[in-house]
């Protein structure tokens, strides 16, 4: 049998993602209000930001517009779990159904199949969003653009959306073992609204919880400091795109080990 | 016994909640570190704030407000929009029309199960740790009362406008669309996510015509208040009923004229 | 040659909660806990040869899925061996994957939202078909029914037999040395059965393809399988031809009588008359499973002729139903 590279697995996921949208399309009205839903979502975000804001002019030393980019950050880390994770969501009631087995009958590896079953366009809303929160924090900051910035910018980026990813990987791999797992999935979605606030809020024991438990941390605030605070950088936000590439593995690995248990248990 | 009825579908909420252990335990502790959080949060906004009221409202106040609402929440939450939208788009709602009971009434009971033991996992904890942490700052009094006959009303309100929204799925195929801009504003103009209290002029006059502060603030600022005047807790009192009722013969006349599409189309 | 499919002694344990009754009962679980185990499947053995369509019968909760279950490494039993062409399916699932298809009744398994072709260029993808092959195999099946309809629907448009067609076609498409079917014809109307039972026996001899095939509808048996496998609670009962087992039973009639009045009220009557046989009762017929050894079926209709009114007669040698049936119930002896 040939191996299945990366090359064989990125072919497969285009041609999965260009059917599925053609399809998504189809369903206009659908398409239509589940976008304004996104909207009126990060609106909300907005104004809940803006009346925190009016009362309370910084937060431990965190300015407006310094957390209108965390803001931002988080909004843009969130697109890809938000676009190509989402079918983490249905899972549980994959699991409950017994429908879930269908995935386990193809040759291929079956996180990546079930991953790829759903494109969520909509989080192409936020990451519009997200970006011009950012850069509207950027320009009023004064911060400077430069090439390296800007390969900082995407690297960290990236750390933080896997360390999205990890959790949600993890939260919605619950249901192999918990039946009714939504809560935890909940719990996690409700969480990662807290990653906008700089961790040192947070007594120790949460701010160690907040960054090796939970790792909500590393979603906004440790990779902004090496933008916004690049004279204090701690050797954490160095380490992130490590530590975000491990919380991905541990939870792929998390999420593979609870799918074959599950089939172990029948059903 | 039309009572015995429904309290049968009560008892076995109860029973079908109770089978899932695990997730209980998750709610219990996932409210508790959800509550830590927020307690965090709000500590360093006053902290940075440099005075111990703002708008009225102190740290207490702010984090029982804001705890307590959170634990409404998860106590009214009852993903009315999406069991119907699912029974819509499945046809199912045809096996919900021939029950013996409307199907408001069946839904609504339901899930009342998951009140009984939601009151017990996660308001009762929240409610004890909160008055704790504050050190009596939650007065014990007739205010309680008051409280519980404001939470029923606002029950009662969320699940009209629930239905109401619920509904609309009759029309539309988008049920993660309608589910999350109901969610939304609900939540924003309830005061469920930052006290309507701190929210600008005209904003905060605006919200007080809406049914929607009936929901949250009312039986939160009935709680706060240890020693209101009568006139008030009256005035609170009255609105919220006036909203039961306009809410219920909106939800019940939209639902009447919706059904036609069904019994008409066939589903 | 060597079969293509080999179990020895296998089992598979379950663990389940036994749950107390009651509110009071739902609060006792909360805090303790009582499992017991149930033995899914008990220490079965078979060996299955290439290009065979073998029917894997049994009650609902025999044990039939979780053994089609371990053949298509989806579980591990807890004791005993399974090969399948050579591998241990539960020790490389994907490996095995890539030769064998499923489909497991009115679970599709393809993409809901996309026309069926689009579906066939993703299986062709993902199973690495070549062009060729991929284009003969179409051709084939445009030869056997008429896809072409089909071919730009989604799956989500489809009716119920469409859906169960497009995923049998969908199963065969990489050429799969197995099949395995799970009640492939399971709420479907009398004509689209047929032709998918048509097509199923079609595709075997035409690719040589091996189909295990579970069922409780005996057409599907009686059109498609020499060879049956019967299993209940577990264990097997039975595995050999089907024309063997229904030599065990040589000296079973089926008296079919047509009367008068209503006929599920003169089964009953007939039940209590002849307790020995077994009795059921459609519109068109009242059946008698009449053992010879015991009384001639001559004697049987002329009893029955005293109190009935008899229109029309049939005598037919014991259906693959009736067999089954009275496996089911009584065991092999």
């Amino acid at each position: 049998m040939k191996r299945k590279g990366l090359g064989f697995y990125l072919r497969i996921y285009v041609k999965i993602l260009a059917q599925d949208i053609k399809s998504k399309m189809s369903y206009r009205a659908d398409f239509f209000i589940s976008t304004i839903g996104m909207i009126c979502t990060n609106i909300a975000g907005f104004i809940t930001f803006w009346i925190l804001f009016r009362n309370f002019p910084s937060i431990s030393g965190w300015n407006y517009y310094e957390m209108l980019f965390l803001y931002g950050f988080s909004l843009i880390s969130l697109t890809p779990v938000q676009c190509l994770f989402d079918n983490n969501w249905s899972l549980r009631s994959y699991v409950y159904s017994g429908d879930f087995i269908k995935y386990c009958f193809r040759p291929i590896n079956l996180f990546f199949y079930f991953q790829s079953e759903v494109f969520d366009i909509k989080g192409l809303g936020q990451l519009a969003f997200g970006i011009g929160t950012l850069v509207f924090a950027w320009v009023k900051i004064g911060l400077a653009f430069t090439p390296l910035m800007l390969l900082k910018l995407i690297v960290f980026l990236i750390t933080a959306s896997l360390i999205m990813i990890a959790l949600q990987n993890a939260a919605s791999a619950t249901c192999f073992w918990i039946q009714n797992s939504f809560y935890i999935l909940d719990l996690a979605y409700r969480f990662r609204d807290f990653a906008k606030y700089p961790v040192t809020i947070f007594s120790p024991v949460f701010k160690f919880i907040f960054t090796f438990i939970v790792p909500i941390a590393f979603i906004a605030y440790y990779p902004s400091l090496v933008i916004l605070r690049p004279d204090t950088v701690p050797v954490l936000s160095w380490l992130s795109p490590v530590i975000g590439v491990v919380f991905f593995w541990l939870s792929y690995k998390f999420w593979m080990y609870g799918a074959l248990k599950y089939n172990g248990t029948g059903s | 016994m039309k009572l015995k009825k429904y309290l049968s579908l009560t008892r076995a909420g109860i029973i079908e909640q109770l089978q899932f252990r695990m997730s209980m335990l998750v709610i219990v502790l996932g409210n508790l570190l959800y509550l830590t959080v927020v307690y965090f949060l709000w500590k360093a906004i006053y902290a940075s704030s440099g005075t111990d009221v703002v708008n009225g409202m102190t740290f207490s106040d702010t984090l029982i407000y804001l705890v307590l609402a959170t634990a409404l929440f998860n106590f009214m939450e009852m993903y009315t929009v999406w069991q119907m939208g699912r029974s819509i788009q499945s046809g199912a709602i045809i096996l919900d029309l021939i029950k013996p009971m409307n199907p408001r009434s069946y839904l609504f009971w339901t899930y009342s199960g998951n009140f009984v033991v939601n009151f017990f996992s996660t308001f009762l904890p929240t409610f004890i740790v909160v008055c704790i942490v504050t050190h009596g700052a939650v007065p014990l009094g007739t205010n309680l009362a008051y409280f519980v006959v404001s939470v029923v009303m606002a029950i009662m309100i969320n699940y009209n406008i629930d239905f109401f929204v619920g509904t609309i799925c009759i029309y539309t195929e988008s049920i993660w669309g309608i589910n999350i801009m109901k969610q939304v504003i609900v939540l924003l103009l309830s005061g469920a996510t930052i006290p309507i209290a701190f929210f600008p002029e005209p904003f905060k006059s605006i919200t007080m015509y809406l049914p929607f502060q009936s929901i949250y603030n009312a039986p939160l600022t009935l709680l706060l208040n240890g020693s209101p005047e009568m006139s008030d807790v009256g005035r609170i009192l009255v609105t919220q009923f006036a909203w039961c009722v306009v809410t219920l013969v909106i939800s019940r006349l939209f639902w009447k004229v919706s059904l036609k599409r069904i019994t008409v189309n066939g589903g | 040659m060597a079969p293509i499919i080999e179990l020895k002694n296998v089992t598979k344990e379950f663990k389940v909660l036994n749950r107390r009754e009651g509110l009071k009962g739902s609060l006792r679980d909360l805090f303790s806990r009582d499992y017991k185990t149930v033995r899914a499947v008990d220490n079965i053995s078979m060996s299955i040869e290439q290009g065979e369509i073998i029917g894997y019968l049994g009650p609902n909760g025999a044990g039939k899925s979780t053994t089609i279950k371990m053949m298509t490494g989806v579980l591990e039993p807890t004791s005993g061996e399974i090969t399948v062409d050579g591998t241990v399916p539960y020790y490389n699932r994907a490996k095995n994957a890539q030769k064998i298809g499923v489909v497991f009744g009115q679970r599709s398994q393809l993409w809901w939202a996309l026309p069926l072709v689009e579906s066939f260029k993703l299986l062709k993808d993902i199973y690495m078909i070549e062009d060729k092959p991929y284009k003969d195999m179409l051709a084939l099946y445009q030869s056997l029914v008429d896809i072409e309809p089909l071919l730009h629907k989604t799956v989500r448009q489809m009716s119920l037999g469409q859906r169960t067609l497009s995923d049998i076609l969908a199963a065969f498409l990489h050429d799969p040395k197995i099949v395995f079917l799970d009640e492939p014809t399971i709420g479907l109307d009398v004509s689209m059965k047929s032709k998918i039972r048509t097509l199923i026996h079609a595709l075997n001899k035409e690719k040589n393809t091996t189909v295990i095939l579970t069922t409780h509808d005996m057409g599907d048996v009686d059109a498609l399988c020499r060879r049956i496998a019967i299993i209940d609670k577990g264990k097997m009962l039975y595995d050999n031809d089907i024309e063997h087992l229904k030599g065990f039973f040589g000296s079973y009639r089926t008296l079919k009588i047509r009367t008068d009045g209503d006929h599920k009220i003169q089964a009953e009557a007939i039940r209590a008359e002849l307790p020995d046989f077994s009795v059921s009762a459609d519109d068109e017929w009242i059946s008698v499973l009449v053992d010879e050894d015991r009384q001639k079926v001559i004697d049987v209709l002329g009893q029955l002729q005293k109190s009935y009114d008899i229109r029309d007669m049939q005598l037919n040698e014991i259906s693959t139903e009736e067999v089954i049936r009275k496996i089911y119930e009584e065991g092999v002896q």
